[in-house]
């Protein structure tokens, strides 16, 4: 078996200008209705710049064992870090790991936890899957930083007569699931699914409540990750550039957008001291007054710009808005839960397939929006009250005026 | 502004590129077993054995070595790339216990996590061991790159408007054993993906076109491999020029082209004709036994055992003998997949198919519409559990009037509608086929299935793509 102090012995024999080792040594374990599973298992990650007259080469390799000889698995990074050859760059300097809270007590024992999360509700089906992992990093500029995290995540079914609504949680603690609220919720939407009409087609002023915003993760908020990768930036192909409004009149709005990474909050679901590449986590804001203020620097893309890695999009904060959740004039959709939601990573153009909405306390179920998300998250009214929600902090419910339901 | 090669490539969303950019490592020689068959079988065999004397009397041990290696050249060189994961699956029917250590030390500590210290292993049959497997020929880095290398020269009328053209080769060796009571179980499938990418530049964006082959066996099975035809289509979808005006959107009668029918057929088993998907009420409402949701003409049927099929396989992930399974009758519900595949032989169990096929008809391809679009290249099928609303994504749809193609091309289509209604309308299947071969990635585990389907006439609403691709 090998050791990342061999491995890393291999990489500068061949002339590795500089390289990362993460090992994550993972205890997972499983639970549904009829079987609990438990895994141990170790995945590695390598990341291997290489010199070379034309300029510095970069190799990610992503293994989950370490079987054979080190010479054969430095020598395919070697080759991969030639083979993806760009302009010169060093690596920056190490910076201290960011300070964070990942372990919670009561996920130490992946088995206990999951036992103790499994939703005990009438109608629910539920797999939970609870981790804890030991992550160690080491740089080859000596430096080695060991931390422990746990996350758990649980699947739920819930089902009343005739009707089923998905929902997922995921946190770095155990009560951070809110799992009870969530079935709830779920509870009280199927009633109103089991009454839903077809939908109206024509303009409105939509109200995005948690769930639908929030759908899939970060939901409609993950139009701002792409924008801000630096790469793409660099390339031309973002919505817009640093230091400008995202959108025209975005830092005029009656309340303009903020929102910024936060790669440190405590137990957030993408917090960790360090990157994958060894570079250290910072906070840094994505959009400040509607304006384009920061964005995702892997130690590539900080080096090329002369400025510090952040180790990318974390946790998404946005800053809560002064809106009290009541929508007025014209007519008002609440969507409440979507079927789907698919975002253009370079536009920002968004599909929403509509799963359960409210016109008037009528309910619906059907229908799509297609939305120009950027643009209307820069003027949205965002409520005063918030929440967390795993790699989520912000508002719990927007309003966007402006739209179209299409049939 | 400068790019280097993996930023081209990723732009182009050229989905080999992370193994294309893994070139030029030296090259080594044929890669023989890391483990003995004969080993590994006495140690799940202890294994389970200790797990009786625990009282698990329903206990069954799964282990797999699985070797992968991927070979590509494209317009900067050649290389080659390997990878080996092993892995095994204690279960006693209602834990599992999973480990990555192939070894007698690995296995152990897995019983002991499951059963505490066991002193002597109960006396167990397993009935006859299975009779050794042919021993196949390694190929060295070498002759995988002589294949490749031959894969990628083999069309000569590459146009100047082709920007950018690959080959990959990609092989998936496994060597998988199963053992419980009363049965020891041992195969060893190989996988074989072998595609040509093609990008050209239409106005101001790029089109990338690929064609693959997939399959379980030889790497030189000419039955299975890419066909000189496919490399036409490839570099012919590259340079397909299209027509600027909108869409005509409504409802029009559609020839689905096979890769769409195999996309729409894979959604709607993985939606809705598996056993969790029948806890939804819904779903078993609209998938109750019995019940017609297709055209008659429309048999559906998820066969691990057909030749050659590159999600095939002799024995489930649960240690049980593989069968066929038919879902749809004349388009009738008739079965449902049970969970019996895990990601990479090792993760935890789902239901999903292997390979799936659908019967064949008996009108020719070209003949199967007069007047609407042929849907070709599918790129994405959603399908909703809770309401049947199908929406499915194709490159292009092609216009037919009188019987014969009017020219004109329109990119970036949508089919929209419900699926039961769809489905229903489908009133021809071609007489030719097509098999696509697929290898997703499931929490970084390799999930192989297969589909062989006819295009099929149908109708439906078509509408220019609202879903970004």
């Amino acid at each position: 078996m090998i050791d990342a102090r061999s491995l890393a012995r291999a990489l500068v024999r061949r002339g590795a200008s500089a390289w990362t080792i993460v090992e994550r040594d993972q205890h997972i374990a499983r639970l549904d209705a009829d079987l609990t599973r438990s895994e141990q298992r170790t995945r590695w990650y390598l990341t291997v710049d290489v010199d070379m007259p034309a300029g510095r080469g970069t190799a990610h390799l992503r293994l989950d064992m370490l079987a054979g000889s080190v010479d054969a698995i430095a020598d395919q990074a070697i080759s991969l870090a030639h083979a993806g050859m760009g302009p010169a760059w060093s690596s920056p300097p190490p910076a201290a790991p960011a300070r964070v809270d990942l372990d919670d007590g009561s996920l130490r024992d992946p088995v206990a936890a999951v036992k103790r999360a499994l939703p005990a509700h009438a109608g629910v089906f539920a797999t939970v899957t609870a981790m804890r992992e030991l992550v160690s990093v080491t740089t080859h500029a000596g430096f080695h930083t060991t931390w422990p995290a746990t996350l758990i995540r649980v699947d739920a079914l819930v089902t009343s007569a005739g009707r089923s609504l998905a929902i997922t949680r995921a946190s770095r603690t155990l009560d951070g699931l809110a799992m009870d609220a969530a079935i709830d919720d779920a509870q009280k939407d199927l009633a109103l699914l089991a009454t839903a009409r077809a939908p109206v087609a024509g303009p409105c002023t939509l109200v995005l409540h948690t769930e639908a915003m929030l759908h899939g993760g970060l939901g409609v908020w993950q139009a701002f990750v792409p924008q801000a990768d630096a790469a793409t930036e660099r390339q031309g192909l973002t919505r817009y550039r640093e230091h400008a409004p995202i959108v025209e009149g975005a830092d005029t709005a009656a309340e303009p957008l903020t929102l910024e990474s936060d790669g440190a909050l405590p137990y957030g679901l993408e917090s960790a001291p360090l990157g994958e590449e060894g570079e250290a986590v910072r906070r840094f804001p994505l959009v400040e007054r509607g304006l384009a203020a920061g964005l995702a620097l892997s130690p590539r893309e900080a080096a090329l710009r002369d400025r510090e890695p952040n180790g990318g999009v974390r946790n998404l904060v946005v800053a809560p808005g002064t809106w009290n959740g009541t929508a007025t004039g014209g007519r008002v959709i609440e969507i409440r839960r979507l079927r789907s939601l698919v975002i253009d990573r370079y536009t920002g153009t968004a599909s929403l397939e509509i799963a359960l909405g409210l016109e008037r306390d009528v309910p619906f179920t059907g229908g799509s929006l297609r939305i120009d998300l950027i643009a209307a998250l820069a003027t949205a009214r965002r409520s005063a009250t918030k929440l967390t929600r795993g790699n989520y902090e912000g508002p719990t419910t927007i309003w966007i005026d402006h739209s179209d339901l299409l049939a | 502004m400068t790019w280097n090669r993996r930023e081209v490539l990723a732009s182009l969303g050229v989905g080999a590129a992370h193994v294309l950019l893994g070139c030029s490592a030296p090259a080594r020689g044929p890669v023989h077993p890391q483990v003995d068959a004969g080993e590994v079988r006495t140690w799940l065999r202890d294994a389970v054995s200790r797990l009786h004397a625990a009282g698990f009397t329903h206990a069954r041990a799964l282990a797999v070595t699985r070797h992968r290696t991927s070979a590509a050249l494209d317009v900067l060189g050649a290389g080659i790339t390997h990878a080996r994961t092993d892995g095994v699956v204690l279960s006693t029917g209602t834990a599992e216990q999973v480990t990555t250590d192939l070894s007698r030390a690995g296995i152990e500590a897995a019983v002991r996590a499951l059963a505490g210290s066991v002193r002597a292993p109960a006396s167990v049959d397993f009935g006859r061991a299975p009779a050794p497997l042919p021993v196949t020929k390694e190929l060295a880095d070498y002759e995988l790159l002589d294949r490749v290398t031959h894969l990628a020269t083999r069309d000569t009328d590459l146009s100047s408007r082709i920007v950018y053209s690959a080959a990959l080769l990609d092989l998936d060796d496994m060597h998988l054993w199963a053992v419980a009571a009363g049965s020891d179980l041992e195969q060893r499938i190989t996988r074989v993906k072998k595609s040509i990418t093609r990008v050209a530049w239409n106005g101001t964006r790029p089109i990338v076109s690929e064609v693959a082959r997939a399959w379980a066996g030889s790497i030189d099975d000419k039955d299975h491999d890419l066909t000189d035809a496919d490399l036409v289509t490839a570099r012919e979808h590259a340079l397909a020029l299209m027509t600027p005006t909108a869409f005509p959107d409504g409802d029009h009668s559609v020839a689905l082209d096979p890769s769409i029918v195999a996309q729409l057929m894979e959604t709607a088993v993985r939606t809705l004709l598996t056993a969790p998907a029948a806890l939804r009420p819904e779903v078993a409402r609209r998938m109750a036994i019995g019940r017609r949701i297709a055209a008659p003409l429309v048999t559906l049927v998820d066969d691990p055992l057909a030749p050659g099929a590159y999600g095939g396989f002799a024995f489930d992930d649960r240690g049980e003998r593989a069968e066929a399974i038919k879902l749809l009758d004349g388009g009738q519900v008739v079965g449902v997949l049970p969970p019996r595949r895990r990601p990479g032989h090792i993760g935890p169990l789902a239901a999903a198919p292997s390979h799936l096929s659908v019967t064949a008809g008996t009108v020719a391809a070209g003949a199967l519409l007069d007047k609407g679009f042929e849907l070709e290249s599918g790129l994405s099928a959603f399908i909703d559990p809770s309401s049947d609303r199908v929406v499915i994504s194709a490159a292009r749809a092609r216009e037919r009037l009188g019987g014969k193609r009017t020219g004109r091309l329109y990119a970036d289509i949508e089919l929209v509608g419900e699926l039961t209604p769809l489905l229903s309308a489908v009133t021809a299947a071609s007489k030719e086929t097509d098999t696509f071969g697929t290898r997703d990635d499931v929490d970084h585990l390799p999930f192989f299935h297969s589909v062989t389907v006819p295009a099929l006439r149908t109708r439906g609403t078509l509408r220019a793509r609202r879903r970004p691709a």
